[in-house]
């Protein structure tokens, strides 16, 4: 009988073992598009799209709480998992409140790889939409990249993960894009401030253009490998009349070194 | 009336707090001095249109006829375009007053807040100033 007993309870701890690792590494599912969708009218996000420099600014972190990243590790607006805080607060940024360029551990500016998204509002770029109803393509002076949003499409049952992971799209309310997007690499940060997030990220999106000349971006951060529940953050952005694209962000490896060693690296303390 | 000064002085202090983040995507309000501008009066020796960001070399002459070389950085071309700056805004040569936010350290290089060439022209490398926070609802 005792045997019995030990023997359950080993299988039921081995079951639970299971079930969690197996949770761990599921793929999020995402959303998909509401009934009618198809047929609801585009939402106008015409226009060039810079930081808004009145509502938050290029920024440091995510956390609506703390856009500059001055409380890193303990915004009370961010439900971090202990290894995810963990992970922060074991990062170097290149930016914000105690930037080490020449020794960050940004994997954009250290490998020139893409920021991916939400990463990519932090950046001081301007973005431009181009809607079609076959896809929504999001351009980026940074990269230059573009996304590729697949309006009123489905996901993937198991998409392979990538640095943008895989869009889909559709509009609501007649002035909305929603963009929901799953499949992302566990490569990129979240923001400047090196808030990670797990291949189970699940973005939400909701550009909406309040009046001619603004642009709001509510995000919702779903991703239970990193976070205990799902957190809000948003991005704010002024119409730009000068011109898309008249400058390219490149990452150059080349630039950034002569950047480190003339500017970053004398400036720190101590030498 | 009493409370006037005062007032201004908060509100300028509370836009320099604010502002500085916006300056320099790579600035650091550990690293660099925000409080207040260092200002030289120097001659440009090269300007670099570049990213990440723009770099602004002049020399700085002292009444012992000493030259000191200094490095100021301003936001990426893409940013000073928006600012109204273009890659032939400072050319070597040109007779400038630098205001500076310069590395704490003493160090010569710094994040610019603005250039004024001789003809009286201000090139503002800043960024518009934040709105007040909204009031909670």
């Amino acid at each position: 009988m005792r045997n019995r007993l030990m023997l359950l309870g080993s299988l039921s701890l081995g079951v639970l073992t299971f079930s969690l690792a197996v949770s761990a590494q599921a793929p999020a599912r995402g959303g998909s598009p509401p009934p009618g969708a198809a047929t609801a009218k585009p939402a106008d996000l015409s226009g060039d799209w810079a930081p808004d420099g009145r509502r938050g600014g290029i920024g440091q972190s995510l956390s609506v709480s703390d856009i500059r990243g001055a409380k890193r590790g303990q915004e009370d607006d961010i439900p971090y998992l202990p290894w995810a805080r963990e992970k922060t607060m074991s990062e170097r940024t290149s930016t914000g409140p105690d930037p080490q360029f020449g020794n960050t551990t940004d994997p954009q500016v250290l490998y020139c790889e893409p920021p991916g998204v939400p990463h990519i509002y932090l950046w001081p770029i301007k973005h431009r939409f181009v809607q079609t109803p076959e896809a929504v393509y999001i351009l980026h002076e940074l990269g230059p990249f573009y996304r590729v949003v697949w309006m009123n499409a489905k996901h993937p049952e198991d998409p392979d993960p990538q640095w943008w992971g895989h869009s889909i799209g559709w509009y609501e309310n007649g002035d909305t894009l929603v963009v929901d997007t799953i499949g992302f690499t566990d490569k990129t940060w979240l923001d400047q401030m090196g808030h990670p997030h797990s291949e189970q990220l699940h973005l939400t999106e909701r550009y909406k253009r309040v009046d001619a000349n603004t642009l709001e971006l509510r995000m919702v951060i779903d991703d239970p490998g990193a976070y205990s529940k799902p957190w809000n953050a948003e991005r704010n952005f002024t119409l730009s009349k000068t011109g898309f694209l008249r400058y390219q962000q490149i990452c150059s490896v080349r630039e950034n070194r002569r950047f480190e060693e003339n500017l970053a690296k004398p400036a720190l303390p101590g030498k | 009336m009493t409370n006037k000064p005062l007032l201004l002085i908060a509100l300028a202090i509370g836009f320099l707090a604010t502002s500085a983040p916006l300056i320099a995507h790579h600035g650091a309000t550990n690293v660099y001095d925000f409080s207040k501008p260092v200002v030289l009066k120097g001659t440009i020796t090269k300007f670099e249109w570049l990213n990440p960001h723009n770099q602004i070399y002049f020399d700085v002459t002292d009444e012992k006829g000493t030259v000191s070389h200094w490095i100021a950085a301003t936001e990426p071309p893409q940013v000073m375009i928006e600012r109204g700056w273009t890659r032939r805004s400072l050319k070597e040569g040109d007779e400038v007053t630098v205001y500076i936010f310069a590395a704490k350290n003493g160090a010569k290089v710094g994040n610019l807040q603005k250039i004024v060439l001789a003809d009286g022209k201000e090139l503002t490398a800043a960024g518009p100033a934040p709105a007040a926070p909204a009031p909670a609802k």
